[in-house]
């Protein structure tokens, strides 16, 4: 390799070697779009040595230059161009094939926790208003109260069990608590596993006071579109939380930095499953759940049969093949 | 080079790539003049459709699933947008264009188009908070990266614009002052040659009595370092050029 030029100044510099540069340039451009023929891949290589060897020149000579600027961007440029791994077409099939349903899958303990929190606040609505029917007086909202006093339906829905506005609002609605109980996981957990009981809870009382008013299966019907895939992307969300909180509180044999980064990554992964799952649990209860287009049964059996898929893509076992 | 955090890793050739990491500032900067992009896209779309119909009672005419359908399909246009952007245009949106960003893979590449998407659709976490666990993510994490850039494995730098032609000769040679010719042109160190091209470059936007203040002052400095006759102030600007001229032709 000959010496980068001695000149004195960058200007000449730039002038002997510019020619060279302009083509080890126009060659990476064109490596990114197609493959080059074995001569032209030789003169790459041979075109970015120099240009490295130039760059550490400028460097020394000019450093803070257009030119030493220049170099550095095709250099690097080449350096991707000349090292770039075998692109990988099959990136968003493997997140759909692996990636995700592994990550909930290395998370079970979390995902338990997020279950049994929920079905305990649910279990403990259930049970108080079932005891003592003032508790519902503290734990089913008014408007729905009023409706069930009033024997009619109202078009409320599950977590917070507001009457229903307007899809969009549910939509937000779902997706403000599902980001909380994820986001709350950074309060070591603690916020994550009160919304889950609250809401549980809420679930769990509305369901009992219906119950006890002969509405029990009317809302039932309403819910079972629905219900089921919202309940499951509540799940997620909290078990993404839980992940963070883990990280948090027992970071292992990592700096709690670097532990809640990866958890991040991890629960960032659950959360390309929440949002859709919410979209579609949304769609679902404007657009399915009210009408009187489809009995109860229909729409238990369509609730029930995306929640399980849902599911059965997650945690079922299955080959993996490369 | 600025002060901006910056990314290094090394070739095997032992060769420093180095990445200049993009503030809170320059991103939102980019995010803003992009939604102003996107209003106006939908404004003009509204402007052109309310001439044959009404917008607002036709959507209010739509059914539950068609309102979220349209209120999603208004969302989407705005992450189709980042996404195709993105992907197609070298990690820039017309936003980030502007405010001289980009998109890169960490290991300085471009973007493709899973990249791009992962990282937008993740923005869905962040946009009910107000963006606010964004903000703090970039202002505080060590390679500025937002839960999108984390998870799909990007970042966004600041795109440094560099000119060569500042090294080709000048028309003007140097032959006005043949006494620059010889040592004249060692009075100019790299540095000084970048920021009097710079100067050279940029005067015809500089306000007349600045400008021929600045060039007077420069002429001085580099007429004492030289060891020349101080020019006139009316030869100043020439005076600069010949010193240009005769650094570039120096071999």
């Amino acid at each position: 390799m000959s010496s980068p030029g001695p000149g004195r100044s960058a200007a000449a510099f730039v002038r002997a070697r510019r020619t060279a540069w302009e083509r080890l340039g126009a060659l990476v451009a064109r490596a990114g779009g197609s493959r080059l023929p074995l001569e032209e891949v030789e003169e790459l290589d041979r075109l970015y040595r120099r240009a490295a060897a130039d760059l550490a020149h400028a460097r020394r000579r000019f450093a803070g230059s257009d030119a030493e600027g220049y170099l550095a961007e095709l250099v690097a440029a080449a350096y991707r161009a000349l090292y770039r791994p075998r692109p990988r077409r099959a990136a968003l099939a493997d997140l759909l094939r692996a990636t995700i349903p592994a990550t909930c899958r290395r998370h079970l303990g979390a995902l338990g926790l997020a279950l049994a929190l929920l079905a305990t606040g649910a279990a403990g609505g259930a049970l108080a208003v079932a005891l003592d029917p003032g508790a519902a007086e503290l734990l089913v909202p008014q408007s729905v109260r009023e409706a069930v006093a009033a024997h009619r339906m109202w078009t409320g829905h599950l977590l917070s069990a507001s009457p229903g506005v307007s899809g969009a609002a549910l939509l937000h609605n779902n997706v403000t608590v599902a980001t909380l109980s994820f986001g709350l996981g950074l309060t070591a957990g603690l916020g994550t596993a009160l919304l889950l009981v609250l809401n549980g809870a809420l679930l769990g009382a509305v369901l009992a006071h219906a119950a006890a008013h002969g509405m029990g299966g009317q809302v039932l019907a309403f819910l079972a579109g629905h219900g089921p895939l919202e309940l499951s992307a509540l799940l997620l969300a909290a078990q993404a939380g839980f992940v963070l909180a883990t990280a948090l509180v027992d970071p292992g044999e990592w700096p709690r930095r670097a532990a809640l980064q990866l958890a991040g990554r991890e629960a960032a992964v659950l959360l390309l499953v929440v949002v859709p799952a919410l979209v579609l649990a949304a769609l679902l209860e404007a657009g399915v759940s009210p009408t009187g287009a489809f009995s109860g049964l229909e729409r238990g059996a369509l609730g029930l049969g995306l929640a399980t898929a849902l599911w059965a893509w997650l945690l079922l076992p299955r080959g993996y093949r490369r | 080079m600025s002060d901006a955090p910056l990314l290094e890793f090394e070739t095997p050739e032992r060769v420093t790539v180095t990445l200049e990491l993009a503030g809170v500032g320059a991103r939102a900067y980019a995010w803003l003049l992009d939604a102003f992009c996107i209003f106006l896209a939908w404004v003009t779309a509204l402007l052109l459709y309310s001439i044959s119909g009404d917008l607002v009672h036709e959507v209010q005419a739509l059914s539950v699933a068609g309102q979220i359908l349209a209120a999603l399909s208004v969302l989407m246009a705005g992450w189709g947008w980042d996404v195709a952007w993105e992907a197609l245009g070298g990690g820039r949106t017309p936003g980030k264009r502007l405010a001289g960003i980009r998109v890169v893979r960490a290991d300085g590449g471009p973007v493709g188009l899973t990249e791009a998407l992962v990282r937008n659709a993740l923005r869905a976490v962040e946009l009910p908070l107000a963006y606010a666990p964004a903000i703090l993510a970039v202002a505080l994490s060590a390679r500025r990266q937002r839960l999108g850039d984390v998870v799909a494995g990007t970042l966004v730098v600041r795109q440094a614009r560099f000119d060569l032609s500042r090294y080709e000769l000048p028309a003007t040679s140097a032959a006005r002052f043949p006494h620059l010719r010889g040592g004249g042109a060692a009075a100019l160190s790299a540095e000084g040659f970048e920021r009097l091209t710079d100067f050279l470059r940029r005067r015809p936007a500089l306000e007349p009595a600045a400008r021929a203040r600045v060039a007077a002052r420069l002429a001085a400095v580099l007429a004492a370092r030289a060891q020349v006759a101080l020019p006139s102030a009316a030869e100043a600007e020439e005076f600069l050029e010949a010193l240009v001229a005769a650094h570039a032709e120096g071999r």
